[in-house]
Protein backbone atom coordinates (compact mmCIF):
# COMPACT_ATOMS: atom_id res chain seq x y z
CA UNK A 1 0.00 0.00 0.00
CA UNK A 2 2.95 2.27 0.49
CA UNK A 3 5.45 3.54 -2.02
CA UNK A 4 3.46 5.83 -4.32
CA UNK A 5 4.68 9.28 -3.40
CA UNK A 6 7.71 10.96 -4.87
CA UNK A 7 8.58 14.52 -5.84
CA UNK A 8 8.26 15.69 -9.44
CA UNK A 9 11.98 15.34 -10.11
CA UNK A 10 12.11 17.44 -13.33
CA UNK A 11 10.67 20.35 -11.39
CA UNK A 12 13.57 20.29 -8.97
CA UNK A 13 17.15 21.40 -9.25
CA UNK A 14 19.97 18.98 -8.55
CA UNK A 15 20.40 20.43 -5.07
CA UNK A 16 16.73 19.89 -4.28
CA UNK A 17 16.80 16.30 -5.50
CA UNK A 18 19.87 15.86 -3.34
CA UNK A 19 17.92 17.22 -0.40
CA UNK A 20 15.16 14.67 -0.92
CA UNK A 21 17.78 11.98 -1.17
CA UNK A 22 19.29 13.14 2.11
CA UNK A 23 15.98 12.43 3.86
CA UNK A 24 15.79 9.02 2.18
CA UNK A 25 19.33 8.19 3.27
CA UNK A 26 18.79 9.69 6.73
CA UNK A 27 15.74 7.51 7.33
CA UNK A 28 17.58 4.46 6.01
CA UNK A 29 20.47 5.02 8.41
CA UNK A 30 18.06 5.62 11.27
CA UNK A 31 16.25 2.36 10.49
CA UNK A 32 19.57 0.56 10.44
CA UNK A 33 20.77 2.09 13.68
CA UNK A 34 17.56 1.48 15.61
CA UNK A 35 16.35 -1.77 14.10
CA UNK A 36 19.26 -3.54 12.49
CA UNK A 37 20.29 -4.20 8.92
CA UNK A 38 17.12 -5.91 7.66
CA UNK A 39 14.88 -3.03 8.71
CA UNK A 40 16.61 -0.91 6.06
CA UNK A 41 14.77 -2.90 3.43
CA UNK A 42 11.46 -1.55 4.71
CA UNK A 43 12.38 1.92 3.50
CA UNK A 44 10.24 3.50 0.80
CA UNK A 45 9.36 6.94 -0.56
CA UNK A 46 6.15 7.32 1.43
CA UNK A 47 7.95 6.82 4.73
CA UNK A 48 10.57 9.32 3.56
CA UNK A 49 7.80 11.78 2.84
CA UNK A 50 6.39 11.26 6.35
CA UNK A 51 9.86 11.77 7.82
CA UNK A 52 10.22 15.07 5.96
CA UNK A 53 6.84 16.34 7.17
CA UNK A 54 7.64 15.36 10.74
CA UNK A 55 11.03 17.06 10.66
CA UNK A 56 9.81 20.46 9.39
CA UNK A 57 11.19 23.20 11.56
CA UNK A 58 14.18 21.19 12.73
CA UNK A 59 17.56 22.49 11.73
CA UNK A 60 18.50 19.91 9.15
CA UNK A 61 22.18 19.18 9.25
CA UNK A 62 23.57 16.73 6.78
CA UNK A 63 26.51 14.45 7.08
CA UNK A 64 28.32 12.34 4.51
CA UNK A 65 27.52 8.71 5.26
CA UNK A 66 28.53 5.52 3.57
CA UNK A 67 26.37 2.43 3.30
CA UNK A 68 26.17 -0.87 1.42
CA UNK A 69 24.43 0.83 -1.51
CA UNK A 70 26.94 3.70 -1.65
CA UNK A 71 30.14 2.18 -0.29
CA UNK A 72 32.70 4.42 -1.97
CA UNK A 73 31.19 7.78 -2.66
CA UNK A 74 28.91 7.99 0.36
CA UNK A 75 26.11 10.49 0.27
CA UNK A 76 24.69 13.38 2.25
CA UNK A 77 22.24 11.96 4.75
CA UNK A 78 20.09 13.90 7.18
CA UNK A 79 21.65 13.70 10.64
CA UNK A 80 19.85 11.72 13.32
CA UNK A 81 16.96 13.60 14.89
CA UNK A 82 13.90 12.89 17.07
CA UNK A 83 11.67 13.32 14.02
CA UNK A 84 13.61 10.73 12.02
CA UNK A 85 13.51 8.36 14.99
CA UNK A 86 9.74 8.84 15.28
CA UNK A 87 9.31 8.28 11.54
CA UNK A 88 11.48 5.15 11.66
CA UNK A 89 9.54 3.63 14.60
CA UNK A 90 6.24 4.18 12.83
CA UNK A 91 7.57 2.98 9.48
CA UNK A 92 8.55 -0.37 11.01
CA UNK A 93 5.11 -0.81 12.59
CA UNK A 94 3.31 0.14 9.35
CA UNK A 95 5.55 -2.06 7.22
CA UNK A 96 5.00 -5.01 9.54
CA UNK A 97 1.22 -4.76 9.37
CA UNK A 98 1.42 -4.34 5.64
CA UNK A 99 3.35 -7.60 5.48
CA UNK A 100 0.78 -9.33 7.69
CA UNK A 101 -1.91 -8.07 5.36
CA UNK A 102 -0.09 -9.50 2.34
CA UNK A 103 0.20 -12.84 4.08
CA UNK A 104 -3.52 -12.85 4.88
CA UNK A 105 -4.42 -11.87 1.30
CA UNK A 106 -2.32 -14.47 -0.47
CA UNK A 107 -2.47 -18.24 -0.50
CA UNK A 108 0.30 -20.36 0.92
CA UNK A 109 2.62 -20.40 -2.09
CA UNK A 110 2.01 -16.84 -3.26
CA UNK A 111 2.39 -15.62 0.30
CA UNK A 112 5.64 -17.44 0.87
CA UNK A 113 7.87 -14.48 0.05
CA UNK A 114 5.94 -12.33 2.51
CA UNK A 115 6.26 -14.99 5.22
CA UNK A 116 9.97 -15.08 4.60
CA UNK A 117 10.21 -11.29 4.79
CA UNK A 118 8.15 -11.32 8.00
CA UNK A 119 10.71 -13.66 9.56
CA UNK A 120 13.41 -11.08 9.00
CA UNK A 121 11.31 -8.14 10.14
CA UNK A 122 9.78 -9.73 13.24
CA UNK A 123 12.53 -8.69 15.61
CA UNK A 124 12.46 -5.12 14.38
CA UNK A 125 8.70 -5.04 14.75
CA UNK A 126 8.82 -6.32 18.33
CA UNK A 127 11.31 -3.62 19.20
CA UNK A 128 9.21 -0.93 17.51
CA UNK A 129 6.08 -2.16 19.26
CA UNK A 130 7.86 -1.72 22.59
CA UNK A 131 8.89 1.82 21.57
CA UNK A 132 5.48 3.00 20.37
CA UNK A 133 2.86 0.71 21.93
CA UNK A 134 -0.03 3.19 21.52
CA UNK A 135 0.68 3.64 17.85
CA UNK A 136 0.83 -0.12 17.31
CA UNK A 137 -2.48 -0.55 19.15
CA UNK A 138 -4.07 2.23 17.08
CA UNK A 139 -2.86 0.68 13.84
CA UNK A 140 -4.33 -2.67 14.81
CA UNK A 141 -7.62 -1.07 15.77
CA UNK A 142 -7.89 0.80 12.47
CA UNK A 143 -6.92 -2.26 10.47
CA UNK A 144 -9.64 -4.28 12.19
CA UNK A 145 -12.12 -1.59 11.14
CA UNK A 146 -10.74 -1.72 7.63
CA UNK A 147 -11.35 -5.46 7.59
CA UNK A 148 -14.90 -4.94 8.81
CA UNK A 149 -15.66 -2.43 6.02
CA UNK A 150 -14.26 -4.85 3.49
CA UNK A 151 -16.35 -7.70 4.86
CA UNK A 152 -19.56 -5.69 4.61
CA UNK A 153 -18.71 -4.70 1.00
CA UNK A 154 -18.87 -1.02 1.85
CA UNK A 155 -20.15 1.02 -1.11
CA UNK A 156 -18.98 4.41 0.14
CA UNK A 157 -15.46 5.36 -0.90
CA UNK A 158 -15.13 7.61 2.13
CA UNK A 159 -16.36 5.08 4.66
CA UNK A 160 -14.03 2.46 3.15
CA UNK A 161 -11.07 4.84 3.18
CA UNK A 162 -11.76 6.19 6.68
CA UNK A 163 -9.87 3.56 8.73
CA UNK A 164 -6.72 3.86 6.66
CA UNK A 165 -6.94 7.66 6.61
CA UNK A 166 -7.46 7.73 10.39
CA UNK A 167 -4.50 5.38 10.77
CA UNK A 168 -2.18 7.77 8.96
CA UNK A 169 -3.64 10.74 10.86
CA UNK A 170 -2.52 8.93 14.00
CA UNK A 171 1.10 9.70 13.04
CA UNK A 172 0.46 13.41 13.65
CA UNK A 173 0.25 12.73 17.40
CA UNK A 174 4.08 12.74 17.39
CA UNK A 175 4.06 16.51 16.93
CA UNK A 176 4.36 18.39 20.25
CA UNK A 177 2.89 21.70 19.01
CA UNK A 178 -0.92 21.61 19.20
CA UNK A 179 -1.62 23.75 16.12
CA UNK A 180 0.88 21.94 13.98
CA UNK A 181 -0.51 18.64 15.21
CA UNK A 182 -3.95 19.65 13.99
CA UNK A 183 -2.63 20.68 10.60
CA UNK A 184 -0.57 17.50 10.19
CA UNK A 185 -3.55 15.42 11.32
CA UNK A 186 -5.67 16.87 8.52
CA UNK A 187 -2.83 16.49 6.01
CA UNK A 188 -2.15 12.86 6.93
CA UNK A 189 -5.86 12.03 6.92
CA UNK A 190 -6.17 13.07 3.30
CA UNK A 191 -2.85 11.51 2.45
CA UNK A 192 -4.26 8.24 3.79
CA UNK A 193 -7.50 8.70 1.88
CA UNK A 194 -5.59 9.44 -1.32
CA UNK A 195 -3.24 6.45 -0.90
CA UNK A 196 -6.18 4.13 -0.17
CA UNK A 197 -8.09 5.23 -3.26
CA UNK A 198 -5.03 5.19 -5.52
CA UNK A 199 -4.27 1.71 -4.29
CA UNK A 200 -7.85 0.61 -4.97
CA UNK A 201 -7.54 1.88 -8.56
CA UNK A 202 -4.13 0.27 -8.96
CA UNK A 203 -5.40 -3.10 -7.76
CA UNK A 204 -8.73 -3.01 -9.53
CA UNK A 205 -7.92 -5.56 -12.22
CA UNK A 206 -6.24 -7.92 -9.83
CA UNK A 207 -9.12 -7.72 -7.34
CA UNK A 208 -11.63 -8.31 -10.15
CA UNK A 209 -9.81 -11.51 -11.05
CA UNK A 210 -9.31 -12.77 -7.52
CA UNK A 211 -12.72 -11.65 -6.25
CA UNK A 212 -11.21 -9.57 -3.45
CA UNK A 213 -13.17 -6.57 -2.18
CA UNK A 214 -12.50 -3.33 -4.03
CA UNK A 215 -14.39 -0.17 -3.01
CA UNK A 216 -14.54 1.14 -6.60
CA UNK A 217 -16.57 -1.88 -7.73
CA UNK A 218 -19.31 -1.21 -5.18
CA UNK A 219 -19.26 2.58 -5.35
CA UNK A 220 -19.50 2.81 -9.13
CA UNK A 221 -21.15 -0.54 -9.79
CA UNK A 222 -18.46 -1.72 -12.19
CA UNK A 223 -19.04 -5.18 -13.59
CA UNK A 224 -15.99 -6.03 -15.64
CA UNK A 225 -12.36 -5.69 -14.73
CA UNK A 226 -11.82 -2.32 -16.43
CA UNK A 227 -12.70 1.12 -15.08
CA UNK A 228 -14.65 3.16 -17.64
CA UNK A 229 -13.61 6.70 -18.54
CA UNK A 230 -16.56 8.09 -16.59
CA UNK A 231 -15.54 6.23 -13.46
CA UNK A 232 -11.95 7.40 -13.86
CA UNK A 233 -13.12 10.99 -14.21
CA UNK A 234 -15.28 10.76 -11.08
CA UNK A 235 -12.47 9.11 -9.15
CA UNK A 236 -10.00 11.70 -10.44
CA UNK A 237 -12.22 14.47 -9.11
CA UNK A 238 -12.44 13.02 -5.65
CA UNK A 239 -8.67 12.42 -5.63
CA UNK A 240 -8.24 16.08 -6.59
CA UNK A 241 -10.43 17.04 -3.63
CA UNK A 242 -8.09 15.20 -1.25
CA UNK A 243 -5.00 16.72 -2.85
CA UNK A 244 -6.54 20.18 -2.40
CA UNK A 245 -7.22 19.42 1.26
CA UNK A 246 -3.60 18.32 1.68
CA UNK A 247 -2.35 21.45 -0.08
CA UNK A 248 -4.60 23.62 2.11
CA UNK A 249 -3.08 22.07 5.23
CA UNK A 250 0.43 22.24 3.80
CA UNK A 251 0.01 26.00 3.18
CA UNK A 252 -0.40 26.42 6.94
CA UNK A 253 2.94 24.77 7.71
CA UNK A 254 6.27 26.53 7.57
CA UNK A 255 8.14 24.26 5.17
CA UNK A 256 11.35 26.31 5.17
CA UNK A 257 14.10 24.68 3.12
CA UNK A 258 11.77 21.84 2.18
CA UNK A 259 9.42 24.16 0.26
CA UNK A 260 10.63 23.29 -3.26
CA UNK A 261 10.47 19.53 -2.64
CA UNK A 262 7.07 19.64 -0.92
CA UNK A 263 5.65 22.16 -3.41
CA UNK A 264 6.51 19.76 -6.20
CA UNK A 265 4.64 16.98 -4.38
CA UNK A 266 1.49 18.81 -3.29
CA UNK A 267 1.09 20.98 -6.38
CA UNK A 268 2.28 18.59 -9.05
CA UNK A 269 3.39 15.02 -8.58
CA UNK A 270 0.34 13.77 -6.65
CA UNK A 271 -1.74 14.63 -9.74
CA UNK A 272 0.78 12.99 -12.04
CA UNK A 273 0.96 9.80 -10.00
CA UNK A 274 -2.86 9.64 -9.90
CA UNK A 275 -3.02 10.00 -13.66
CA UNK A 276 -0.38 7.32 -14.21
CA UNK A 277 -2.20 4.90 -11.91
CA UNK A 278 -5.60 5.55 -13.52
CA UNK A 279 -4.13 5.08 -16.97
CA UNK A 280 -2.45 1.88 -15.91
CA UNK A 281 1.01 3.15 -16.81
CA UNK A 282 2.20 3.27 -13.22
CA UNK A 283 3.40 -0.25 -12.55
CA UNK A 284 6.07 -0.22 -15.22
CA UNK A 285 7.79 2.66 -13.54
CA UNK A 286 7.30 1.07 -10.18
CA UNK A 287 9.36 -1.96 -11.02
CA UNK A 288 12.55 -0.09 -10.38
CA UNK A 289 11.22 1.17 -7.12
CA UNK A 290 10.63 -2.36 -5.91
CA UNK A 291 14.10 -3.35 -6.85
CA UNK A 292 15.56 -0.23 -5.43
CA UNK A 293 14.05 -0.17 -1.99
CA UNK A 294 13.01 -3.83 -2.04
CA UNK A 295 9.67 -2.88 -0.56
CA UNK A 296 6.96 -5.33 -1.48
CA UNK A 297 4.42 -4.93 -4.20
CA UNK A 298 1.67 -2.55 -3.03
CA UNK A 299 -1.23 -4.39 -1.42
CA UNK B 1 4.24 42.60 16.36
CA UNK B 2 6.57 40.48 14.26
CA UNK B 3 8.52 41.91 11.34
CA UNK B 4 5.97 42.60 8.57
CA UNK B 5 8.54 41.88 5.87
CA UNK B 6 9.15 38.47 7.35
CA UNK B 7 5.43 37.77 7.36
CA UNK B 8 5.25 38.59 3.64
CA UNK B 9 8.49 36.70 3.09
CA UNK B 10 10.29 39.57 1.35
CA UNK B 11 13.30 41.73 2.06
CA UNK B 12 12.85 45.20 3.61
CA UNK B 13 14.41 46.66 0.46
CA UNK B 14 11.68 45.21 -1.79
CA UNK B 15 10.01 47.68 -4.12
CA UNK B 16 6.37 48.70 -3.65
CA UNK B 17 5.39 46.45 -6.54
CA UNK B 18 7.17 43.50 -5.00
CA UNK B 19 5.41 44.11 -1.70
CA UNK B 20 2.07 44.23 -3.45
CA UNK B 21 2.85 41.10 -5.44
CA UNK B 22 3.92 39.17 -2.33
CA UNK B 23 0.81 40.30 -0.50
CA UNK B 24 -1.50 39.30 -3.35
CA UNK B 25 0.09 35.86 -3.69
CA UNK B 26 -0.27 35.15 0.04
CA UNK B 27 -3.81 36.50 0.09
CA UNK B 28 -4.65 34.12 -2.74
CA UNK B 29 -3.06 31.28 -0.81
CA UNK B 30 -5.15 31.78 2.34
CA UNK B 31 -8.30 32.96 0.60
CA UNK B 32 -11.55 31.82 2.27
CA UNK B 33 -12.59 29.99 -0.92
CA UNK B 34 -9.70 27.58 -0.38
CA UNK B 35 -10.87 26.76 3.13
CA UNK B 36 -14.59 26.50 2.64
CA UNK B 37 -16.06 23.91 5.01
CA UNK B 38 -12.52 23.07 6.02
CA UNK B 39 -11.67 22.18 9.64
CA UNK B 40 -8.55 24.36 9.38
CA UNK B 41 -10.45 27.50 8.27
CA UNK B 42 -9.74 29.28 11.56
CA UNK B 43 -5.98 28.88 11.07
CA UNK B 44 -6.19 30.21 7.53
CA UNK B 45 -8.16 33.18 8.85
CA UNK B 46 -5.44 33.89 11.39
CA UNK B 47 -2.81 33.77 8.65
CA UNK B 48 -4.86 36.13 6.51
CA UNK B 49 -5.16 38.53 9.41
CA UNK B 50 -1.39 38.47 9.93
CA UNK B 51 -0.79 39.13 6.25
CA UNK B 52 -3.30 41.99 6.13
CA UNK B 53 -1.74 43.58 9.20
CA UNK B 54 1.78 43.20 7.85
CA UNK B 55 0.77 44.75 4.54
CA UNK B 56 -0.98 47.65 6.25
CA UNK B 57 2.03 48.24 8.46
CA UNK B 58 4.38 48.37 5.50
CA UNK B 59 2.01 50.72 3.68
CA UNK B 60 1.88 52.95 6.73
CA UNK B 61 5.65 52.99 7.10
CA UNK B 62 6.19 53.75 3.43
CA UNK B 63 3.46 56.31 2.97
CA UNK B 64 3.96 58.04 6.28
CA UNK B 65 0.78 57.08 8.03
CA UNK B 66 -1.83 57.66 5.30
CA UNK B 67 -3.41 55.32 2.85
CA UNK B 68 -3.53 52.29 5.08
CA UNK B 69 -7.28 52.29 5.46
CA UNK B 70 -7.95 52.92 1.79
CA UNK B 71 -5.64 50.06 0.87
CA UNK B 72 -7.38 47.87 3.33
CA UNK B 73 -10.73 48.34 1.69
CA UNK B 74 -9.30 46.77 -1.42
CA UNK B 75 -7.90 43.89 0.58
CA UNK B 76 -9.28 40.43 1.11
CA UNK B 77 -11.75 40.33 3.91
CA UNK B 78 -13.88 37.40 2.92
CA UNK B 79 -15.69 35.31 5.45
CA UNK B 80 -14.28 32.09 6.82
CA UNK B 81 -17.43 31.65 8.86
CA UNK B 82 -18.98 28.83 6.83
CA UNK B 83 -22.11 29.35 8.84
CA UNK B 84 -25.54 28.22 7.76
CA UNK B 85 -28.44 30.38 8.79
CA UNK B 86 -30.81 28.41 10.98
CA UNK B 87 -33.76 30.64 10.17
CA UNK B 88 -34.06 29.12 6.69
CA UNK B 89 -34.96 25.79 8.19
CA UNK B 90 -38.58 24.90 8.96
CA UNK B 91 -37.83 21.65 10.72
CA UNK B 92 -36.74 22.13 14.38
CA UNK B 93 -34.42 19.11 14.23
CA UNK B 94 -32.64 20.45 11.15
CA UNK B 95 -32.42 23.85 12.82
CA UNK B 96 -30.50 22.19 15.62
CA UNK B 97 -28.28 20.51 13.02
CA UNK B 98 -27.46 23.93 11.56
CA UNK B 99 -26.63 25.30 14.98
CA UNK B 100 -24.37 22.32 15.69
CA UNK B 101 -22.57 22.81 12.35
CA UNK B 102 -22.10 26.51 13.05
CA UNK B 103 -20.64 25.82 16.46
CA UNK B 104 -18.26 23.30 14.88
CA UNK B 105 -19.77 20.27 16.62
CA UNK B 106 -19.83 17.95 13.62
CA UNK B 107 -20.33 14.78 15.66
CA UNK B 108 -23.48 16.20 17.21
CA UNK B 109 -24.74 17.38 13.80
CA UNK B 110 -24.24 13.93 12.36
CA UNK B 111 -25.99 12.26 15.28
CA UNK B 112 -29.01 14.52 14.85
CA UNK B 113 -29.09 13.89 11.11
CA UNK B 114 -29.07 10.15 11.66
CA UNK B 115 -32.06 10.53 13.97
CA UNK B 116 -34.13 12.34 11.35
CA UNK B 117 -36.85 10.31 9.69
CA UNK B 118 -37.70 12.82 6.98
CA UNK B 119 -34.75 12.82 4.61
CA UNK B 120 -35.58 15.49 2.09
CA UNK B 121 -33.47 17.97 0.17
CA UNK B 122 -32.43 19.96 3.22
CA UNK B 123 -31.39 16.80 5.05
CA UNK B 124 -29.19 15.83 2.09
CA UNK B 125 -27.74 19.32 1.93
CA UNK B 126 -26.80 19.34 5.61
CA UNK B 127 -25.42 15.81 5.36
CA UNK B 128 -23.27 17.06 2.47
CA UNK B 129 -21.90 19.87 4.64
CA UNK B 130 -21.17 17.46 7.50
CA UNK B 131 -19.37 15.06 5.14
CA UNK B 132 -17.39 17.89 3.64
CA UNK B 133 -16.18 19.01 7.10
CA UNK B 134 -15.22 15.42 7.82
CA UNK B 135 -13.17 15.14 4.67
CA UNK B 136 -15.59 12.63 3.15
CA UNK B 137 -15.37 14.36 -0.19
CA UNK B 138 -17.09 11.81 -2.39
CA UNK B 139 -20.08 11.37 -0.07
CA UNK B 140 -20.29 15.15 0.37
CA UNK B 141 -20.58 15.65 -3.35
CA UNK B 142 -23.25 12.99 -3.72
CA UNK B 143 -25.37 14.46 -0.93
CA UNK B 144 -25.08 17.98 -2.32
CA UNK B 145 -26.00 16.74 -5.80
CA UNK B 146 -29.00 14.91 -4.36
CA UNK B 147 -30.16 18.08 -2.59
CA UNK B 148 -29.86 20.06 -5.82
CA UNK B 149 -31.70 17.40 -7.78
CA UNK B 150 -34.57 17.39 -5.29
CA UNK B 151 -34.84 21.18 -5.17
CA UNK B 152 -33.16 22.58 -8.27
CA UNK B 153 -34.26 26.15 -7.49
CA UNK B 154 -32.81 26.36 -4.00
CA UNK B 155 -30.09 28.98 -4.09
CA UNK B 156 -28.36 27.80 -0.89
CA UNK B 157 -27.93 24.23 -2.13
CA UNK B 158 -26.85 25.35 -5.58
CA UNK B 159 -24.22 27.65 -4.13
CA UNK B 160 -22.85 24.95 -1.84
CA UNK B 161 -22.48 22.50 -4.73
CA UNK B 162 -20.97 25.19 -6.91
CA UNK B 163 -18.49 26.03 -4.15
CA UNK B 164 -17.65 22.38 -3.70
CA UNK B 165 -17.00 21.59 -7.35
CA UNK B 166 -15.42 24.81 -8.57
CA UNK B 167 -12.89 25.52 -5.87
CA UNK B 168 -9.51 24.74 -7.37
CA UNK B 169 -7.54 25.45 -4.22
CA UNK B 170 -4.34 27.45 -4.19
CA UNK B 171 -1.41 26.55 -6.38
CA UNK B 172 1.57 28.77 -7.16
CA UNK B 173 2.24 30.02 -10.68
CA UNK B 174 3.52 27.27 -12.92
CA UNK B 175 1.51 24.60 -11.11
CA UNK B 176 -1.97 25.60 -12.28
CA UNK B 177 -4.57 24.35 -14.66
CA UNK B 178 -4.42 20.60 -14.30
CA UNK B 179 -6.02 17.90 -12.19
CA UNK B 180 -5.48 14.18 -11.90
CA UNK B 181 -7.31 13.38 -15.13
CA UNK B 182 -5.98 16.34 -17.08
CA UNK B 183 -2.38 16.01 -15.94
CA UNK B 184 0.00 16.31 -18.84
CA UNK B 185 -2.75 16.97 -21.39
CA UNK B 186 -1.56 20.30 -22.68
CA UNK B 187 0.96 22.81 -21.44
CA UNK B 188 2.62 20.48 -19.01
CA UNK B 189 2.86 17.62 -21.51
CA UNK B 190 6.56 18.13 -21.78
CA UNK B 191 7.07 17.91 -18.06
CA UNK B 192 4.92 14.84 -17.78
CA UNK B 193 6.90 13.14 -20.50
CA UNK B 194 10.13 14.01 -18.77
CA UNK B 195 8.69 12.77 -15.53
CA UNK B 196 7.51 9.38 -16.73
CA UNK B 197 10.67 9.01 -18.74
CA UNK B 198 12.61 9.56 -15.57
CA UNK B 199 10.51 6.98 -13.77
CA UNK B 200 10.98 4.42 -16.53
CA UNK B 201 14.68 4.93 -16.67
CA UNK B 202 14.80 3.91 -13.08
CA UNK B 203 14.34 7.12 -11.14
CA UNK B 204 17.93 7.97 -11.85
CA UNK B 205 17.34 11.58 -11.05
CA UNK B 206 17.36 10.72 -7.38
CA UNK B 207 19.98 8.07 -7.18
CA UNK B 208 22.52 8.48 -9.87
Amino acid sequence: MFGYIRPAAPRLSGAENERFRSAYCGLCHTLGRRYGFFARFLLNFDFTFLAILLSLGESGTRACRRCAAHPCKGCGAMAASPALDAAADRSVVLAWWQLRDHIADHGFLAGLKYRLAALFVRRAYRKARAMVPEFDAAVQRHLRELGAREAEHCASLDAAAEPFAALLAEIATVEPDATKRRVLGQLFYHLGRWIYLIDAADDFKQDAKSGNYNPLRYRYGVDGNELSEDVKRALGETLDASIRQMAGAYALLDAGEWSPVLDSIFYDSLYGIGKAVLEGSYRKGARFRRYRDTSEEPI
Amino acid sequence: MSDPYKVLNISPTASDDEVKHAYRELARKYHPDNYHDNPLADLAQEKMKEINEAYEQIQRQRKGGYAASSQRSGGYNGSYGNSYSSSTSGDPLLQRVRLAINSGDITQAERLLNEASDRGAEWSFLMGIVCSRRGWMDDARQYLETACRMEPNNEEYRQALQMFTSSGGYRPAGFRGFGTMTYGNDACMRLCAAWSCCMLSGGRCFFC
